[in-house]
């Protein structure tokens, strides 16, 4: 019997799916969908992650400490203090900057290094010089720089061709003086040049950007320490976190929101394939336990198949989502590249583990998503299988359990989210919680929808449709609450932009309150300050009502690459400084007394408040300083720190000032900025900008960090279209033989058209109403936890209605589209044909 | 050394090429604190003629001390050539030879916008050989010679390269201090002037090394210098005693055609006698008439040596372990200063395989006369 069951079993299946080619079809894109988008997301993200890794992991070489590399430059005097005496480690000079080349977009990286400390470390770098090229030229040719394949390549140079590297007023020009076949991953946006040449490109004559070191015990540890001025550090590199990684932090998370996005989108539309081709047959499963085979059987017979759904759609999946990674790798390079450093889309790799990933989900969410519906059949009688009536009792009777479940999680999703402690993981499994409890609701809300419906006084079709929403009510919840959730997270994430968008340029306009601002040129070198001359000036020409100072310099805090701002600030610059937090005396007397303002960014990580001290490494030691408020910044994830000129000159023994902001009146701002220029023409390497040159570019800069996120958005909600056209085409396929009776009963081909038009519309309308308040509910959650954070940044919510409009047109959109096809078919066959049900 | 100048030149010149294509290649890692290139014969360097923009050595020309003791930018190559025989007071025996190699690369002054910006580089040579246990090591170092890593100066006496070190001492030259430091070993040494007075060597310091004008070096010696300090091996250190010779060369030349290498003999005879002499050999073996040496009385007083005064015949070759034969025992006669010697390397396994490879080691004289003194045999490896 078990025997003749499993065969009896097999070729049932078997002949159903074929008989049922759409279904069958349908059910692996769902799948394919989504495994394919999970694994497209992730391997674009991995290949920006691995890219950064491999190229910094290539570019230190065998380096296993680092003096200096985070802070300010390191003076070269400790090298040759280290190198001469007996004893060292091997170690190497290096200098590695930021630099722009003339007729070039992006950024590239000046590396400088010393020939002959090589040795012992970058092997791997690739070479620079091919052939025999004379050494003698390479140290003594002040222009000599060598470029691998690829990075000549992007540049559009060969050997012998001009580099200029450029600088707002001042530029220094390099040959190509060799080009190396041997290509790697940290080769590809350097220059490399003699450390001499380095130097003299970037004006750190006398300085060093880091020091590699290879220290292979605690007492070549000891040694170096005991050697270092109190000013420099050891660091280790192994113990580097990402606070030193070249991606943003921010980019990172909009690359895993996307990612966990995907995940969410994938899971429903696998579950809306299965649990839809197994709810379709309950016909079929019934007959079976009437002809006597058990309900396990039938249970283990259902499962079965899933598994096989799952691994087919998971292969192909697989390459559609290695094919759709590919181009989203490009878009992320492309980002990556224009925005922090240069990097290859090639450097996507199939990794097992985005691999695995993909699959685990692909045959995790089928299983799940076959589980119920499979023990539904086999435990259901016989007869009542048979009945879809009984099914859709069933589930109308789940409803309100489910719905409740779903107000629950979203409770609780929004409580772990916002209070819970914990960092960006926690936030994230809260949203997740969220969401999935606003797709639990998503039946009963459909189901309330429809009783409102009902009351309203319809006619003919749309009353048929109205109907049929609630008829159908099991077969259509997956596949709304899957729209449901790929709207809600775009509406989440447009509107999250926006509001970021919003506080970022609040936050710009009142930072850029001066007309104009003289900077020390600061691209070709590191730490540029303005010429004392300038600084006495500028304040003097004609037009300048009052003006500001700045002196910039990174501080190393708790390992945090922190900026502290020496500024003498104008009552116009004090006013663009908003306070989240203040302590019971005035910020600003308590400022001027040498009390330091501290960033929300800051005050979020350290744990600080108005009133606690904070220690500040000085050259001459730590020093405590007291928070006088905390002010909100976007400048810097790692915080930003305001102490006055004559607290900072105290300290840090630095008269310099690298930034004037100049004031004048509206109508002289083109003026003053001429006779700025003409004042200082030529003179010095300065640049002139105004404030709305600042906020454009900056402006810019925000726009192009979440590009990606608006590529990745607009792919989920892609996948999801594409998801919600199958489930709804597969559900009209599935009516044939009902609209043909409809047909039958005396409508025409066009009104059975115009049903399916009707329903499919009202389901998307529905499931994109709702999609509205989630996605609400998911922009505050990523504005007020996980921003918070991830940065510590707080921001005013900010909503505007287009994104909600332009969500339920896209619902609209989606569901109509799905509904062309079988309305087009249903109008055109005649009624006896389709009325031949299996 | 001796006739080195020109040899040691251009091959270096040669392997600075490899050195770089060799870290671009992705060679494997060397020991911490050295950097190592691949080794090549002194005859394949022959590649790198100087740049004609530097001075050749082609007229005599006065010495001036202490000043020449000093570096000589002008020239392409020049070193400060260290070598000695030492004993602990055990009696037991050490070998020492420390060189630094000043090499300039480009004539002229560097530009002046990087202290980094160098034109001359500078390559070390340390070896120290522990006789009685017949065990010898050595460790090559390389560095720009700018931005105070490596350099020399006259006054004050000092010439270093990264904590390898020789200088004077209160502003004069002598004693001088040679202090060398690896992992492995090393050496501190104070060397006092003693009694006899620098040596010029070929005619009044002009060393002609074949037939082309120019092709020559300036060259001295300061051919016994009483030399005390300590050696270290591992962790354990031995106070010392005992002679060092000291040899001084600048030039621009490079080896001539058909010139093979060299084989170079520092001698300090018990009685009080010092022989250098270096044998030029061309590509078949032959010795060439530009050999010559000097003997150094014990009152200082030099008298030269040419080729038809010497009979120089190898007794006993050597192959090291790459299957390079050097001959380690050599009969040196000079018939008419009474010598007959038996030169004979302390103990065999005291080859340099570095950047350039040759054999350089301590050996003993017996015969007519009983001493020590060092010998180096270039041009032998492939």
């Amino acid at each position: 019997m078990i025997a003749m069951s499993r065969s009896l079993l097999l070729r049932a299946g078997l002949r159903y799916l074929l008989h049922h080619r759409w279904q069958l079809a349908l059910a692996l894109i769902g799948i394919a969908m989504g495994v394919a988008v999970v694994l497209a997301v992730d391997l674009a993200n991995a290949a920006a992650k691995a890219s950064f890794a491999l190229s910094s992991q290539q570019l230190r070489g065998a380096a296993t400490h680092r003096i200096g590399g985070t802070t300010d430059p390191v003076p070269d005097t400790i090298y040759r203090e280290l190198f001469t005496t007996p004893g060292h480690p091997p170690m190497a000079p290096v200098i590695l900057t930021p630099v722009r080349i003339d007729g070039h977009e992006g950024r590239l990286r000046l590396l400088g290094l010393d020939l002959f400390a090589e040795g012992a470390f970058r092997e791997q770098l690739p070479g620079l010089i091919q052939g025999e090229a004379p050494v003698a030229d390479w140290l003594a040719q002040p222009d000599a720089a060598a470029l691998s394949r690829s990075a000549a390549a992007l540049l559009g140079v060969t050997v012998g061709d001009a580099l200029t590297l450029q600088g707002a007023n001042s530029t220094y020009s390099l040959k190509v003086f060799a080009i190396n076949d041997d290509d790697n991953l940290a080769s590809q946006d350097l220059i490399v040049v003699d450390i001499a040449t380095a130097q003299a490109a970037t004006d750190m004559q006398g300085r060093l950007s880091h020091i590699d070191l290879i220290l292979e015990d605690a007492a070549a540890i000891a040694w170096v320490e005991t050697r270092l001025p109190a000013s420099l550090n050891l660091i280790d590199i192994a113990e580097q976190t990402n606070d030193t990684a070249g991606l943003s932090a921010a980019f990172e998370l909009n690359l895993t929101a996307m990612s966990l996005l995907a995940l969410l989108v994938g899971v429903f539309l696998i579950f809306n394939a299965i649990s839809f081709s197994i709810v379709q047959r309950r016909c079929l499963l019934g007959r079976l336990r009437a002809v006597g085979v058990r309900a396990d059987e039938l249970f283990r017979w259902v499962m079965a198949e899933a598994l096989i759904l799952a691994l087919v759609g998971g292969l192909v999946g697989t390459v559609l989502g290695y094919w759709l990674g590919q181009m989203l790798t490009q878009i992320v390079a492309a980002t990556v590249s224009e925005l922090y450093y240069q990097v290859s889309a090639d450097a996507m790799q199939l990794s097992w583990q985005s691999l695995g990933k993909a699959w685990l989900l692909g045959l995790a969410g089928t299983l799940a998503a076959a589980w119920f519906p499979a023990r539904q059949a086999a435990r259901t009688p016989p007869l009542t299988t048979l009945s879809r009536t009984a099914l859709e009792d069933r589930t109308r009777a789940l409803i309100p359990r489910l719905a409740l479940l779903g107000i629950g999680l979203l409770i609780i999703g929004l409580i772990v989210a916002l209070y819970l402690p914990g960092g960006v993981l926690t936030g994230f499994a809260g949203l997740f919680m969220l969401l999935l409890g606003a797709a639990l609701i998503t039946p009963a809300f459909l189901r309330l929808a429809h009783g409102l419906f009902t009351r309203l006084p319809l006619k003919g079709l749309w009353r048929l449709a109205i109907r049929d929403l609630d008829r159908h009510l099991s077969r259509l919840s997956t596949a709304a609450a899957a729209l449901m959730i790929a709207l809600a997270a775009s509406v989440g994430i447009a509107v999250m932009v926006e509001s970021m968008r919003g506080a970022v340029s609040d936050w710009l306009q009142g930072l850029l309150r001066a007309d104009l601002y003289i900077v020390a040129d600061n691209n070709l070198s590191n730490d540029a300050t303005l010429p004392p001359e300038v600084v006495q000036q500028a304040p003097l020409l004609k037009q300048v009502s009052t003006h500001s100072s700045y002196r910039s310099r990174k501080l190393q805090i708790d390992g945090r690459r922190t900026r502290l701002i020496a500024g003498e600030l104008a009552a116009t610059s004090r006013a663009g400084f908003e306070f989240t937090a203040r302590g019971a005396d005035d910020p600003w007397s308590a400022f001027d007394r040498g009390a330091i303002l501290i960033s929300e960014p800051l005050a979020y990580r350290l744990g600080l408040t108005p009133g606690d001290m904070l220690s500040l490494p000085t050259p001459n030691g730590a020093h405590d300083f007291t928070v006088a408020a905390v002010f909100r910044d976007f400048a810097s994830e790692h915080g930003r720190l305001f102490i006055t000129a004559s607290a900072y000159r105290h300290h840090w023994q630095d008269p310099a000032i690298d930034t004037l902001a100049l004031f004048t009146t509206p109508d002289s701002v083109a003026k003053l900025m001429t006779s700025a220029r003409e004042h200082f023409s030529g003179q010095h390497e300065l640049l002139f900008t105004a404030a709305d040159e600042v906020y454009t570019e900056s402006m810019a800069v925000f726009e192009r960090t979440f590009r990606i996120t608006e590529v990745l958005r607009l792919l989920s909600i892609a996948v999801a279209f594409i998801g919600i056209l199958s489930a709804l085409m597969a559900l009209q396929l599935e009516r044939r033989k009902e609209h043909a009776i409809l047909r039958a009963l005396g409508l025409t081909g066009k009104q059975v058209s115009q049903l399916i038009v009707i329903e499919s519309a009202t389901m998307g309308l529905l499931a994109a109403l709702l999609a509205v308040p989630t996605g609400l509910a998911m922009a505050w959650v990523l504005t007020a936890a996980i921003q918070v954070r991830a940065f510590g940044w707080s921001m005013p919510f900010d909503v505007s209605a287009w994104p909600l409009f332009a969500t339920i047109a896209i619902g609209l959109i989606a569901a109509l589209s799905a509904s062309l096809y079988p309305a087009w078919r249903a109008g055109r066959q005649a009624p006896a044909s389709q009325m031949r049900e299996d | 050394m001796c006739s080195a100048s020109s040899a040691v030149s251009s091959s270096m010149r040669r392997l600075l090429i490899l050195s770089v294509l060799l870290f671009l290649a992705g060679c494997e890692a060397p020991p911490p604190d050295t950097v190592t290139f691949s080794p090549i014969g002194v005859d394949e360097g022959m590649g790198g003629q100087p740049d004609p923009g530097f001075e050749r050595a082609i007229d005599v020309r006065e010495f001036r001390f202490p000043q020449d003791h000093g570096p000589h930018p002008r020239f392409a190559t020049e070193w400060w050539y260290f070598t000695g025989n030492l004993r602990d007071d055990d009696g037991r025996r050490f070998g020492y030879q420390f060189t630094l190699f000043r090499v300039g690369l480009t004539p002229g002054d560097p530009a002046p916008d990087s202290d980094w910006r160098a034109h001359q580089i500078s390559m070390g040579h340390l070896a120290l050989s522990d006789i009685d246990m017949a065990r010898h090591m050595s460790e090559e170092r390389f560095s720009r010679a700018a931005a105070g890593l490596a350099g020399a100066k006259a006054a004050p006496f000092r010439v270093w390269l990264g904590p390898w070190s020789t200088s004077g001492t209160n502003g004069t030259t002598f004693p001088i201090t040679v202090d060398a430091e690896t992992e492995r070993f090393g050496i501190r040494l104070q060397l006092e002037r003693g009694s006899k007075p620098p040596v010029l060597q070929g005619e009044r310091g002009l060393s002609r090394k074949s037939a082309e004008p120019g092709n020559a070096s300036y060259y001295y010696s300061h051919t016994r210098l009483p030399t005390r300090g300590r050696v270290r091996i591992g962790d354990k250190r031995y106070t010392v005693e005992g002679n060092s010779w000291f040899d001084r060369e600048w030039s621009s030349s490079a080896l001539a055609a058909d010139q093979a290498g060299w084989d170079w003999f520092a001698l300090q005879l018990e009685d009080g006698r010092d022989l250098m002499f270096y044998q030029m050999r061309d590509k078949q073996g032959r010795a060439q008439h530009f050999s010559k040496g000097v003997l150094v009385g014990m009152d200082g007083k030099a008298q030269a040596l040419t080729l038809d005064q010497v009979t120089l015949t190898p007794r006993r070759e050597w192959t090291s372990p790459d299957g390079t034969g050097y001959p380690l025992e050599w009969q040196l006669r000079v018939p008419e200063h009474g010598l007959d010697l038996n030169v004979s390397a302390a103990f065999d396994e005291q080859e340099m395989r570095h950047t350039v490879r040759y054999w350089e080691g301590a050996v003993e004289i017996s015969g007519s006369h009983r001493g020590v003194g060092y010998l180096e045999l270039s041009g032998y490896a492939d």
